[in-house]
């Protein structure tokens, strides 16, 4: 089994009920996200785009965050799933460091390593990530790689436009975008003013311990 | 369509290793460095060796000392630094390099007895598992680096080679200002041999450093971002403030100091290049940090 994740961005409308839905289901704390929305936006007034993009761990099959970690504190589960041993973790950030994504952050309650399981703990029960069961237009598709019978499988053969991000750093993500475009995939194809954007007063925690 | 931007976005914060894996990175190499020098110049000028019997130990263990609390202080779980031995991960060079500095270490404290107790013959038997431990430990976290695949500069192949110079830069200069605050212990030829060693490494990693930055293909547009943020960004005041301390002014000033025999001058150029060293290894490691990855 390699479970995976493919987001159709075309169906995806920016409402972030996976966003607030995975804060819920693993209490993310405040300025510390699992999984996020993008917005980009593209042209100038009248001919104008906004992309959304949702962004979380991509579960690399060859994961620089998990050669890295100095205690196996990322470690593959036997589904193929990225995981976190929060009681393990000394705090080093090297994860941080390797992973090319941002998908990592250091949990300011805990001081140790998180990022998104695929809900790890939901799927040993039979149950989907909280996100999934959020989307409200089934933008986010889960499901085993190796089943070809499965959803995410046959996305997968259907779509020729099948994207992942940073494919040149040979991570072999198992996270993959379709109708997607190198404006919403590539953090340097777009603009990042300075200042003040939407929504970008937010409120930083202090870690506990550690610098 | 016209350009493209973002206009909500909450990354993760930007820089996470911060001034104290930079000084980490920098007291690591004046320990290993004034170590690999120390045997350098014991085996090459035995009638001298009582300065560098003395000084290896002592620049090493302060030096290593700091680079140990700097690295601890920095972990979120400083209390679970015993993992790193009870669950070690080999593919992690963090890991690799944890055990090789703590063996180093041991062998810093046992050159460190041979000093105090005058047992010269200690020393001698543990040169070689310490030349080899010191030059791993110089070494180990630019395997750290090649292994954060998102920071795309940290990853260059010359990588090991700049840390082998920084070391030698380190060495030489600690060397220089300890020989000039203990009142001119070296002889004049000694002298004139470390201060050749930093004018050299400083040339050969300024060179290196020019010519990886400026001069080579640059495969990637991050890295190339990184190189804008290096020379003429955020971080540009560290980059050319450690050019200029490092390379630039320990070269004149200690060609200077050769030439005319005025030793006052190595020991300036060999401060200037103990501070810029700190300043170019800053820079370094933020400038990568300071790109949206995501």
């Amino acid at each position: 089994m390699r479970l995976g994740f493919l987001v159709d961005l075309s169906r995806c409308m920016g409402c972030m009920a996976c966003a607030v839905s995975c804060k819920a289901e693993n209490n993310v704390p405040l300025h510390s996200w699992r999984l996020r929305v993008k917005y980009i936006d593209q042209g100038e007034f009248p001919d104008t785009k906004r992309h959304f993009v949702p962004l979380r761990c991509n579960h690399c099959e060859n994961a620089p965050c998990e050669r890295i970690c100095p205690v196996s504190a990322l470690h593959y589960l036997p589904n193929g799933i990225v995981n976190v041993d929060h009681d393990r973790c000394i705090g080093c950030a090297s994860c941080m460091m390797a992973c090319p994504y941002n998908a990592i952050y250091l949990d300011p309650l805990t001081n140790s390593a998180d990022k998104c399981t695929y809900c790890a703990h939901r799927i040993e029960v039979g149950m989907m990530p909280a996100c999934v069961v959020a989307c409200p237009t089934h933008a986010n598709i889960f499901g085993d790689l190796d089943d070809p019978e499965s959803e995410i499988s046959k996305y997968l053969q259907e779509h020729r436009d099948v994207m992942v991000r940073k494919p040149e750093l040979n991570t072999k993500p198992k996270h993959f975008y379709v109708r997607g475009s190198t404006v919403a995939l590539d953090p340097l194809a777009s603009e990042r003013p300075e200042g003040y954007t939407l929504f970008t007063e937010v409120k930083f925690l202090d870690h506990i311990g550690g610098h | 369509m016209l350009g493209a931007e973002v206009t909500f976005d909450v990354a993760l914060p930007k820089v996470v290793w911060g001034w104290l894996v930079s000084t980490n990175m920098w007291a690591k190499s004046i320990a290993t460095g004034t170590f690999l020098l120390g045997l350098y110049f014991i085996k090459k000028y035995p009638e001298q060796d009582s300065f560098f019997r003395k000084w290896v130990p002592i620049l090493g263990i302060i030096f290593i000392g700091i680079t140990l609390l700097v690295t601890v202080l920095d972990l979120h779980h400083m209390f679970r630094f015993w993992k790193i031995f009870a669950f070690a991960h080999f593919t992690s060079a963090v890991t690799l390099g944890a055990w090789v500095v703590s063996a180093f270490v041991i062998v810093l404290l046992i050159s460190f007895w041979s000093w105090v107790t005058g047992n010269k013959k200690l020393f001698d038997r543990i040169m070689i598992p310490g030349f080899i431990l010191a030059f791993f430990s110089t070494i180990y976290t630019a395997g750290i680096m090649g292994e954060a695949t998102g920071r795309e500069v940290w990853v260059f192949p010359s990588e090991m080679i700049s840390m082998l110079l920084s070391a030698m830069i380190a060495g030489s200069a600690a060397y220089l200002i300890v020989d000039a605050v203990y009142g001119g212990v070296l002889k004049e030829n000694v002298k004139r041999e470390l201060g050749y060693i930093l004018f050299g490494s400083a040339g050969l990693a300024a060179a290196m450093f020019i010519g990886e930055l400026f001069f080579a293909k640059i495969h990637s547009e991050f890295a190339h971002r990184v190189v804008e943020v290096l020379a003429f960004g955020e971080v540009a005041p560290f980059f050319w403030g450690g050019m200029f301390l490092t390379f630039i002014i320990p070269m004149v000033l200690v060609g200077i100091a050769n030439e005319n025999r005025k030793y006052q001058y190595a020991f300036l150029g060999a401060l200037s290049a103990i501070v810029g060293l700190w300043l170019i290894k800053h820079a370094w490691l933020i400038a990568p940090q300071t790109l949206p990855l995501s």
